[in-house]
């Protein structure tokens, strides 16, 4: 268990902080991967947890921060990239034998030899075991490293873009090794840049953009908000639009009486399409929120503390859940699509001030997200098939694909706080939720319980006065944030804000 | 006891050790044999044969011996630095302390044990290469012996070196007059060499940096010391004020070797146990040590 509480760096005075405030978990029996482009600041947050920097925030490893550890080796395993950086990662002295390099550190972490030989078993490197490290691939050294890591035998690894740069081979085993490693009990936090990799391997997955956290998801929801390159269309006409589109080779799903979610062909070519036929069209969105869709959008000088993304997370929640039963009856907000819809581009665009993602900005999405997403590296575009492919393996149910328009209430919980964050609930123990990636949390944490009702009348305080001020967007909800509050909801999203521990 | 299996495990595992060490015996043995082969014919005078045994080229800025481990020394910490195996692990301040003073043991040893052996391989190659009429007083002549040398071969029951077999005729070269004392100092000397590596490279966090510092170190401190004192008008200001503060710097450094066999040959084994002696040698390794340490403080890797 790491419990990470309100990291933050700032590298120069006046400078952006390169960190700001990060708090998160990662449990035991999870993989969690901190998920960020180049720049985003993970490298720094780990080397912050490692205490390998100065910086701000405490990260407790069980019940004591890393350099109080009374054998660190052995209780967390380590893997950094190395002097050269990206592929060039270097795992030791290049005159070094891999077995003689490995036996040395084994001295230093005082385990014995055998131990050396057997991770050099485990890692597939014992044929090699007697080349110097100057005939290693970027792989075999990636893998001896983790070798070194593992020679204490810890029961957390922290491991810093462990497959950057490595073939698909090297990624695979990477991936299953750490995925047997969380499903024997062990705590995995992972680094990436790439989403479909956090996709792919993690239970959790922490966004983080320029060094503020937007998104602490379980891979479930992960996926579905942000890997499904696909466009919600909605309107009167919906059948001819179907068929149109699937003559066009699109595929069409039905979501439930006016929408349609189509894969496999553009936003713009759909409209275009539409607009020839002379179909009309309530709302036509692309549902790919591959990266960094949710931006942070509180002001830098805030201090965003624990309170905000908790009252967000416990205010988005009941109002994701209302959502979900308006969707049922579509024709209830058949307007507000356009009042909803700049919200994501907007959040996408890294320049925009707060007030200008904000402003309803009605012709926009069309021209501009398009424009991004032509502009988006092709790597990003994650096409539908893969997706279906790597869902499946994931476990991830159908259902949760083909939940109705879960995206619109993601959407809207990202507008209403993109650091809303699903944070993570402290209740999974072990046991319990290994490698269930959409189960459903357990919905009271066990902090919550020793902290009693005080806690829980705060939580509802604050929930209550942030739903008054917020009116609009939880004007159906009146009630809603203090059932909340008070008895954990049991919606698939994990529910429980642990951010009191920061106050 | 962990730290100090890890740095004999790292120095023995990796091949530029090995390297570093046979290429400072052999060019060692080869200058010791050049220098003696071109010894004047007479009887060798102690300093004379101090400067043989050690293979001080008066060109170098180092004895071989010496330079070889302080290149060890910063060879081991840069390796830390430029390779670290688990950095993490290096975190908390007491454990790079440990490591620190690990590598300072375990090079200061290994540099003994270096200066040793090459002075037995020196003194092998000198007594081979020295030219017919040079004569080493000590191996036929009692008189010549040191003191402590003549006591041991008393308990021995033997009166001369010259009455042990010819295999030992080396011997005569590393034990006349203050010789010994002069040749412990050249130990030293190496010893402190490896430390002020290791923590010349601990300062600067890498190997070359290191290495440049430990060369420029005498001459460095020859002319700063040489600047206090020409205020205090010592005299021996004035012999080291020469043009080059490279070559006073070698007067500073081995000055103490030389002419400490030079004094010696008066004042008996009074060098090794001169206090200003010691003071010289071990001041900067301790001030360096000092440092070292407290930059450690600062500092969140090696």
């Amino acid at each position: 268990m790491i419990q990470i509480t309100g990291l933050t760096k700032v590298y120069r005075k006046g400078a952006p902080p390169a960190v700001l405030d990060l708090t998160f978990d990662a449990r035991p029996g999870l993989v969690t991967v901190l998920l960020g482009d180049e720049g985003a600041g993970k490298s720094t947050a780990l080397r912050l947890m490692l205490e390998l920097e100065r910086g701000q925030g405490v990260t407790l490893f069980g019940d004591r921060p890393y350099h109080r550890l009374r054998c660190p080796e052995r209780e967390v395993g380590v893997l950094l990239p190395g002097p050269g950086d990206g592929p060039s990662m270097e795992a030791g002295h290049p005159g070094c034998k891999a077995r003689s390099h490995l036996r040395m550190l084994a001295a230093a972490v005082g385990v014995p030899a055998r131990r050396a030989d057997e991770l050099l078993e485990q890692t597939r490197l014992a044929g090699v075991a007697g080349q110097r490290l100057r005939a290693f691939s970027p792989g075999m050294h990636r893998r001896l490293a983790l070798a070194a890591a593992l020679l204490g035998d810890p029961g957390t690894l922290l491991l810093d873009a462990p497959t950057e740069g490595l073939s698909p081979r090297n990624v695979e085993w990477f991936h299953s090794f750490l995925r047997s490693f969380a499903v024997a009990g062990g705590t995995v936090l992972v680094t990436t840049r790439i989403p479909q990799e956090a996709a792919q391997f993690a239970d959790r997955v922490v966004t983080l953009d320029r060094g503020r956290m937007v998104a602490d998801q379980p891979v479930s929801e992960f996926c579905r908000t942000r890997l499904s390159p696909e466009v919600a269309v909605r309107g009167p006409q919906m059948a001819r639009l179907a068929d149109l589109l699937v003559s066009q080779g699109a595929k069409v799903r039905r979501e439930g009486g006016a929408g349609l979610s189509v894969a496999g062909i553009g936003r713009t070519e759909i409209g275009e399409l539409a607009y020839r036929h002379g179909i009309m069209l309530h709302e036509l969105a692309d549902r790919v929120v591959e990266q960094p869709a949710p931006r942070a959008v509180l002001p830098a000088a805030s201090g965003r503390t624990g309170h905000l993304s908790l009252q967000s997370q416990a205010e988005a929640e009941p109002e994701q859940s209302t959502d979900r039963n308006a969707d049922q009856h579509p024709d209830q907000h058949p307007g507000k699509p356009s009042e909803r819809r700049p919200d994501k581009p907007s959040g996408r665009r890294p320049g925009r001030s707060f007030e200008a993602a904000r402003r309803p900005a009605v012709p926009e999405p069309a021209s501009e997200g398009r424009s991004r997403d032509d502009a988006a590296p092709p790597t990003r575009a994650l096409p539908v098939a893969s997706v279906t492919a790597v869902l499946p393996v994931l476990g991830t149910p159908a259902a949760q694909q083909e939940a109705p328009t879960p995206t619109v209430a993601v959407d809207r919980l990202f507008r209403d706080d993109p650091a809303p964050a699903a944070t993570p609930a402290k209740a999974v123990e072990p046991t319990g939720a290994a490698s269930a990636p959409a189960a459903p949390t357990p919905a009271k944490p066990p902090r919550r319980g020793e902290g009693a009702a005080d806690l829980r009348t705060d939580d509802t305080v604050r929930l209550r006065r942030v739903g008054r001020s917020k009116a609009p967007a939880t004007s159906a909800t009146p009630t809603a944030p203090a059932t909340s509050a008070t008895s954990t909801p049991a919606t698939p999203a994990p529910a429980t804000p642990d951010d009191h521990r920061s106050e | 006891m962990r730290v100090l299996a890890y740095e004999l495990r790292r120095l023995r595992g990796l091949r530029s050790t090995w390297l570093l060490l046979a290429a400072v015996l052999l060019c060692d043995a080869i200058a010791a044999a050049g220098l003696a082969s071109r010894t004047p014919a007479g009887p060798l005078e102690a300093p004379a044969g101090v400067r043989l045994l050690t293979a001080a080229l008066p060109l170098i800025p180092l004895p071989f011996a010496v330079f070889g481990a302080g290149l060890l020394g910063a060879l081991s910490y840069g390796h830390e630095v430029r390779y670290p195996g688990l950095p993490a692990s290096q975190v908390a301040y007491s454990r790079r302390v440990r490591l620190l003073l690990a590598k300072l043991l375990v090079v200061g040893s290994v540099a003994a044990v270096l200066a040793l052996a090459t002075l037995l391989l020196d003194a092998v190659a000198v007594h081979l290469a020295l030219p017919r009429g040079v004569t080493v007083a000590a191996w036929a002549d009692p008189a010549a012996l040191s003191g402590q040398v003549s006591g041991a071969l008393d308990t021995a029951g033997l009166s001369a070196l010259g009455d042990l077999p010819a295999v030992f005729a080396p011997l005569g070269l590393v034990a006349g007059h203050g010789v010994p004392a002069a040749l412990m100092v050249f130990v030293l000397l190496t010893v402190v060499a490896a430390w002020t590596g290791v923590l010349t490279a601990s300062l600067t966090r890498s190997a070359v940096a290191g290495v440049l510092l430990l060369c420029a170190l005498p001459s460095l401190l020859e002319s700063g010391v040489a600047l206090l004192l020409r205020g205090s008008g010592r005299p021996w200001s004035s012999r080291a004020a020469g043009p080059l503060p490279f070559r006073s710097g070698i007067e500073w450094a081995y000055g103490w070797v030389y002419g400490g066999a030079r004094e010696a040959a008066a004042a008996g084994n009074a060098a090794l146990t001169n206090p200003a002696l010691l003071w010289a040698v071990a001041t900067p390794a301790a001030v360096l040590l000092l440092v070292a340490l407290l930059v450690q403080a600062r500092r969140r890797a090696l």
